[in-house]
């Protein structure tokens, strides 16, 4: 479903004049209904890669291939999840569900059947005329959840959907995902740091290190779902997964950290 | 849940109960306060003409109307009394006409460029300069340039009004639309937007908070300039061609009419119309007030 080759990607500093390395040849394979997380310590090149399949960036090197064709450029059958709502401020909450729908011309009494089925799908429904900044946090990533599915995308990708919230807000919207998941099967390349979340969330976790590192390990999670976050077997594959990542070089200094893209530099990378 | 009463118990009601007749009586006196306030802040002014009316024409022995004369004055003439040959009426009609079609053409122009200059990096290098040059002509500058183009007539006035209210609004224009987050649009690509609908559904609402700030600016920029327009373009009408010609027949409360109804026009649209719309539209997203 999702395939990358070879990928590497650079991205130029217009101050410093240097060329930052994000992804150094990457290869990745992505099976169609299959749940990937993409583990890994900030500013590693997670958000790049996914803004690779989502088709924000190109590849500087090698090839990045949804559903048999090439990525060129964003579109609805690659439904994106940002780590920021990214709700238009001035629609409503139907109307930010119907945005994507209207756009592919979907008929108005069938648009409206699908954006309340999916309003009501992320339990919503009492919010459907609320502005987003009448919305908390966690109800406006729910929105953005519901707008992405209502386009019934091939993939899902979400690119720390879930970072900013709290807590125990991000355990609620990690089980509605899960059972959103079941109802609507999708592809979902998920990209976080949190290292519970993939193991409880994942068919497979693939961690990701800092380029010309990599993909350092590809681990089938196979506990059986509906899982137990608090199972002996979901803390035993956590603790493995965080053995991983021990062993990993630290990406960035704190301050480049908050800056996607400039991720590492390697002399002679 | 079983947390020990006495500690949950922060006695918030009756503290509350206590608080509510002092509030009220705080808010009361705030709103007394603010009357107060603002019936000083027009019987200060009037004060002031007044004083000023009387100790001018003691002084000087030329007739300064007070408020009271040019109120009776503007009676007069709202109940069909000419001014400089015509009613106010449709002295008021023409200039607001003449307003409309110049500033009709500076909201459309302006709002069509300021989302090309904030779309395009080019467009905005290649044409912001000029535009930042426009801004600081001022109105009356324009009369010349009117009047090789259309000749004394009625449209150099609206092309003044034009000219003089096109740059605010292609300025804010511009920064509103720059200032719309490339993840919305990264989101609206995603979701499918084409050009068009980048446009229009995103670009245009994004930045409208911006774009309503900025025909505030430039509907006074116009307003003003119309009544120096038709004071020195002869167009015969209109309430700054009156205000001038009025003096040549010593009607001092009629030029004071046209400079009284100028200004309670303006502070309409502006106050009454412009401003709320601009709140409205900030409140209702829930935005940070820009200014």
């Amino acid at each position: 479903m999702i395939e990358l080759q070879q990928v590497s990607k650079l991205f130029p500093n217009d101050e410093t004049g240097q060329v930052v390395q994000a992804l150094q040849d990457i290869d990745l394979s992505i099976g169609e209904n299959e749940f990937v997380c993409l583990l890994g310590p900030s500013g590693c090149g997670k958000s790049t890669l996914l803004n690779l399949v989502a088709g924000f960036e190109r590849p500087t090197s090698g090839r990045v291939i949804f559903d048999g064709e090439h990525v060129r450029q964003p579109g609805p059958d690659r439904g994106v999840v940002f780590q920021e709502p990214t709700l238009f401020p001035w629609l409503t909450v139907e109307q930010n569900v119907a945005f994507g729908l209207r756009n592919l011309q979907v008929e108005a009494s069938e648009r409206k059947r699908i954006v309340s089925h999916f309003i009501s799908l992320v339990g919503l429904d009492s919010f459907a005329r609320a502005r987003p900044h009448q919305l908390s946090g966690g109800m406006k990533q729910r929105v953005a959840l519901a707008r992405v599915l209502a386009l019934d995308p091939g993939a899902l990708l979400m690119d720390e959907p879930f970072g900013a919230l709290d807590a125990q807000t991000r355990d609620r919207l990690q089980d509605e995902l899960l059972r959103v998941w079941e109802i609507h099967r999708k592809t979902v390349l998920f990209v976080t740091h949190n290292v519970e979340e993939a193991v409880y969330l994942a068919d497979r976790v693939t961690v990701l290190a800092p380029a010309p590192d990599s993909i350092t390990a590809d681990v089938p999670i196979s506990i059986p779902r509906p899982r137990d976050r608090f199972s002996p077997e979901v803390r035993e594959a956590t603790i493995a997964l965080l053995r991983v990542l021990a062993n990993l070089p630290c990406c960035v200094l704190p301050s480049q950290a908050e800056r996607p893209g400039q991720t590492v530099s390697l002399p002679g990378g | 849940m079983s947390t020990s009463p006495g500690k949950a118990d922060f006695s918030l009601p009756p503290a509350g109960a206590a608080a509510a007749p002092v509030l009220r009586a705080a808010r009361q006196r705030q709103s007394l306060s603010g009357a107060l306030i603002a019936v000083a802040s027009v019987a200060i002014p009037l004060a002031i003409w007044w004083g000023v009316a009387v100790l001018v024409t003691h002084m000087r022995g030329v007739p300064f109307p007070t408020p009271l004369d040019t109120y009776r004055r503007l009676v007069a003439l709202l109940q069909g009394k000419l001014l400089v040959d015509f009613t106010i009426y449709r002295h008021l009609g023409d200039s607001l006409r003449r307003w409309a079609i110049g500033f009709s053409l500076a909201v459309g122009l302006g709002i069509v460029s300021g989302l090309l200059f904030g779309w395009s990096r080019l467009l905005e290098r290649l044409s912001m300069p000029a535009v930042t040059v426009l801004q600081l002509i001022p109105g009356l500058a324009w009369i010349p340039v009117g009047i090789l183009l259309f000749g004394i007539s009625e449209r150099t006035t609206v092309f003044m009004i034009a000219a003089t209210a096109l740059a605010p609004i292609v300025i804010n224009t511009t920064a509103g639309v720059k200032g719309v987050s490339e993840l919305l649009l990264r989101a609206a690509k995603m979701m499918g937007a084409d050009g068009r609908t980048l446009f229009l559904r995103v670009l245009l609402p994004g930045s409208l908070p911006h774009l309503l700030s900025g025909i505030r600016v430039g509907f006074a920029n116009g307003w003003r300039v119309l009544v120096a327009g038709e004071m020195v373009v002869g167009t015969a009408t209109g309430l700054g061609y009156s205000m001038i010609q009025a003096r040549w027949n010593l009607d001092y409360a009629g030029a004071f009419v046209c400079i009284a109804i100028i200004c309670i026009i303006g502070l309409i649209v502006e106050r009454g119309l412009l401003l709320p719309l601009e709140r409205r539209t900030i409140d209702r997203w829930g935005l940070a007030r820009t200014t």
